[in-house]
């Protein structure tokens, strides 16, 4: 059935062609992975280790690890970075728990209709997070957005202005984050759900446990695999965030929401400083790898 | 000259669809005598794309064995590619490039544009702009100092940033045009007590917190300075009492609630219809801003720009040059790609300009501006501030990561997160370490 296409047209193939088959089938993967992973991974880390203004290459020079040091001295980076660890929270455990709490209802009370419900749930999820950014300042906006006419109905003279708010803001998007995102913890909580076998549970309310013991002694240890899932990619946007903060509130006000994405982006493209840009490229990768490895190894040894 | 070959196998591939293969290769010696111009700039929508569109056109036609093309970017679209593409001889053959640091700098210096002073007596383009504004488009010969030296690109454009009114408003309220900074500060306070807001116009997406505090500080500056900080000479540093009187009023403008209550949660392009629904009284923007005003407000609307703290004396506005256009490196011929951006600031393209409401370059003939319309206001002004070589500058233009910097301590200014001191050291220190 596996005859390689030469050795059909040759009527025979050679044996020692036979063990190139493999990397004929991986072919098409590893030049796409080539192109647009390997070669601008590597052309990032090479850019990192330059002064290039991005516009010219005779200007460009070779300047170590200079770059590195400026981003770890910078008190922008560092407010950056801290930034993205107060959006953890917002962007990790908040959608988490949002998607886990339907899910255990809609899975424990055997709901019919959950389908339609995941449909809903999930369209956020694959909604571009340009648009949300956009929708939700729509929604939000302090003079015609609805929440703010709402609560003015509802007696408060002055609410926030919310994402232009110093004490508002962060908070403001990291719920923009949470809705995006909580449906697809939903999803994959309920897949997994699917998985644990009904007799536990049948067991668990013979030996008399009410709703919530069953969420805690069934559910959640069943999930712990898709919690490590939903965690680490949920670490990984909360460590990359930035179309819902650039089309919200570009970092502001000051620098309250200014996360290292946005930083990068700003620095290599805004102010002309390529190389710089690419070295917190590198360290954004750098911590992202570090955070969601060492929730999948504690999820894993949990497992194990 | 990617357009070009595509160009090339365009019209091979008819011949050879129409015709025979054979004949392919007399279909591209006829494209080879051709010269092929390409344009690349940010007039990407009506009117400014049909503006464009038909300035480029009509060369291409006026010149016999001539085709041009007209690609309109969105700005940050232009400037991430164009520098590239120029790198790998794709480019255009004219081209928008960003003012200063931002593009132009670095582009000289890249050697991927030429420079335009040989052509500068030819095309009488040292009249087009009085010398505040023609030094926006200069640099020294190597690049390396912005303001002075050879001039690298040339504007088709124009803008300044002042204050529209509701005509219908202020006449309720017995208000009239202020001539003074104290009766512009007097008309806010009236409009607040009479319970309507004054200024509309939003910072969340930063850009127009520049633009306010620009105006204040240019009512308390001087050429002088303004010039020394934005082209980085003579020691010019932010510790100076311009831009700390202009932080000081600003606050207190912000506290006197002369600015649209919410301000800091909306964006610097939904305050417009904020502005023509009638939700308040005045509304600071540039002058492209016209158009969606008068299509909102007709000529119920006026304009007027920050007035001086004593009535006939100067304020420098906030405004500048539109993007120039330059010569790229890639230009198979210089000479013709110059002769092209001559035709962007002709007069029949002014005339362009000013029917679609957008200011051309240089002075607006007497004859266009009408008294009590809003486009008067805005070419009156506007030619006023052009003979008293009183356009200001851009505060972010000081260091290519200034926006930022700047945008940010505004914020932090308006909101009460530090204080005027605070703030003008804040800039201070970036600024001095952009020297380093």
């Amino acid at each position: 059935m596996a005859t390689p296409v030469t050795g059909a047209e040759s009527g025979s193939a050679p044996a020692r062609l036979r063990h190139l088959e493999p990397w004929l089938y991986l072919l098409p993967g590893l030049l796409i992975f080539t192109a647009f992973m390997a070669i601008p991974t590597a052309g990032t880390i090479i850019l990192s280790l330059t002064d290039w203004n991005g516009i010219s290459w005779n200007t460009a020079i070779f300047n170590g690890l200079a770059n590195y040091q400026r981003a770890l001295e910078s008190v922008q980076f560092r407010t950056a970075f801290w930034n993205n660890l107060k959006l953890i929270p917002f962007f990790v455990l908040l959608p988490a728990l949002i998607g886990l709490i339907p899910a255990a209802i809609v899975h424990q009370l055997r709901l019919r209709g959950g389908r339609w419900f995941q449909a809903g749930l999930f369209l956020p999820y694959i909604m571009p997070g340009v648009l949300i950014g956009v929708v939700w300042a729509w929604i939000l906006n302090p003079i015609f957005g609805p929440v703010n006419k709402v609560l003015k109905q509802l007696g408060w003279a002055s609410p926030p202005t919310w994402l232009g708010d110093f004490i508002w803001a962060l908070p403001t998007v990291g719920f923009i984050g949470a809705w995006a995102a909580y449906g697809f913890c939903y999803v994959v909580f309920l897949a997994g759900l699917q998985k644990i076998p009904n007799d536990q549970y049948e067991a668990a309310r013979i030996d008399g446990a009410g709703m919530w013991q069953e969420f805690t002694g069934v559910t959640l240890p069943g999930l712990r695999g898709e919690i490590a899932v939903v965690l680490s990619i949920n670490l990984i946007n909360a460590l990359r965030a930035f179309d819902v903060i650039k089309t919200t509130t570009d970092g502001g006000p000051g620098t309250e929401t200014q996360v290292m994405a946005l930083y990068m982006i700003n620095s290599a493209f805004g102010a002309n400083q390529a190389g710089y840009g690419a070295a917190i490229a590198v360290l954004l990768s750098v911590i992202t790898l570090v955070g969601s490895m060492l929730i999948l190894r504690f999820a894993g040894e949990r497992n194990g | 000259m990617s357009l070009h070959r595509r160009e090339l196998m365009k019209r091979a591939g008819i011949v050879s669809a129409g015709i025979a293969g054979a004949n392919r290769l007399q279909a591209s010696e006829v494209a080879a005598q051709d010269v092929e111009l390409t344009v690349w700039d940010t007039l990407n929508t009506p009117p400014r794309s049909d503006i464009a569109d038909s300035i480029v056109a009509e060369f291409a036609e006026a010149h016999e064995g001539v085709t041009a093309e007209h690609r309109g970017w969105a700005l940050e679209e232009l400037v991430s590619t164009l520098p590239r593409s120029v790198e790998s001889n794709q480019g255009p053959d004219v081209a928008q490039v960003n003012n200063g640091e931002a593009l132009m700098g670095p582009m000289i210096r890249g050697g991927q544009i030429i420079s335009l002073q040989p052509y500068v007596e030819q095309y009488g383009w040292d009249q087009l702009f009085p010398a505040g504004l023609a030094a926006r488009n200069m640099y020294s010969a190597d690049g390396t100092v912005f303001g002075e030296g050879e001039l690298w690109g040339v504007s088709a454009e124009s803008e300044i940033v002042g204050f529209y009114y509701n005509r219908t408003i202020f006449s309720e309220h017995g208000l009239e045009v202020p001539t003074t900074f104290a009766e512009f500060e007097t008309l806010n306070a009236t409009l607040r007590e009479h319970g309507v807001e004054p200024i509309a116009f939003g910072t969340l997406d930063k850009w127009q917190a520049i633009h306010i505090f620009g105006a204040i500080q240019g009512t308390y500056t001087t050429r002088e300075y303004l010039d020394n900080i934005i082209y980085r000479r003579n020691d010019a540093s932010f510790e100076d009492p311009s831009m700390l009187d202009a932080a000081t009023k600003l606050v207190e403008w912000n506290d006197n609630g002369f600015f649209m209550e919410g301000f800091e949660g909306i964006n610097g392009d939904d305050a417009v219809p904020l502005f023509t629904a009638g939700m308040s009284a005045m509304l600071m923007q540039g002058s492209w801003a016209a158009g969606q005003v008068g299509e909102g407000l007709g000529d119920d609307a006026g304009f007027f720009l920050m007035p001086p703290h004593e009535a006939g004396g100067t304020v420098l506005h906030v405004g500048g040059v539109g993007i120039p256009y330059s010569v790229t490196t890639n230009a198979e011929d210089p000479e013709l790609a110059v002769e092209l951006i001559a035709s962007f600031v002709s007069e029949s393209a002014n005339a362009k300009f000013v029917e679609a409401g957008i200011l051309p370059a240089g002075e607006i003939p007497a004859d266009l501006v009408t008294e009590g319309t809003l486009s008067g206001d805005l070419y009156g002004n506007w030619n006023t501030a052009l003979a008293a070589d009183a356009i200001g500058h851009y505060l972010d233009w000081a260091t290519p990561d200034f926006y930022d910097v700047l945008t940010a301590n505004l914020q932090s200014l308006l909101g009460g997160q530090i204080d005027p001191q605070a703030f003008v050291t804040a800039l201070q220190e970036v600024y001095a370490a952009s020297f380093e």
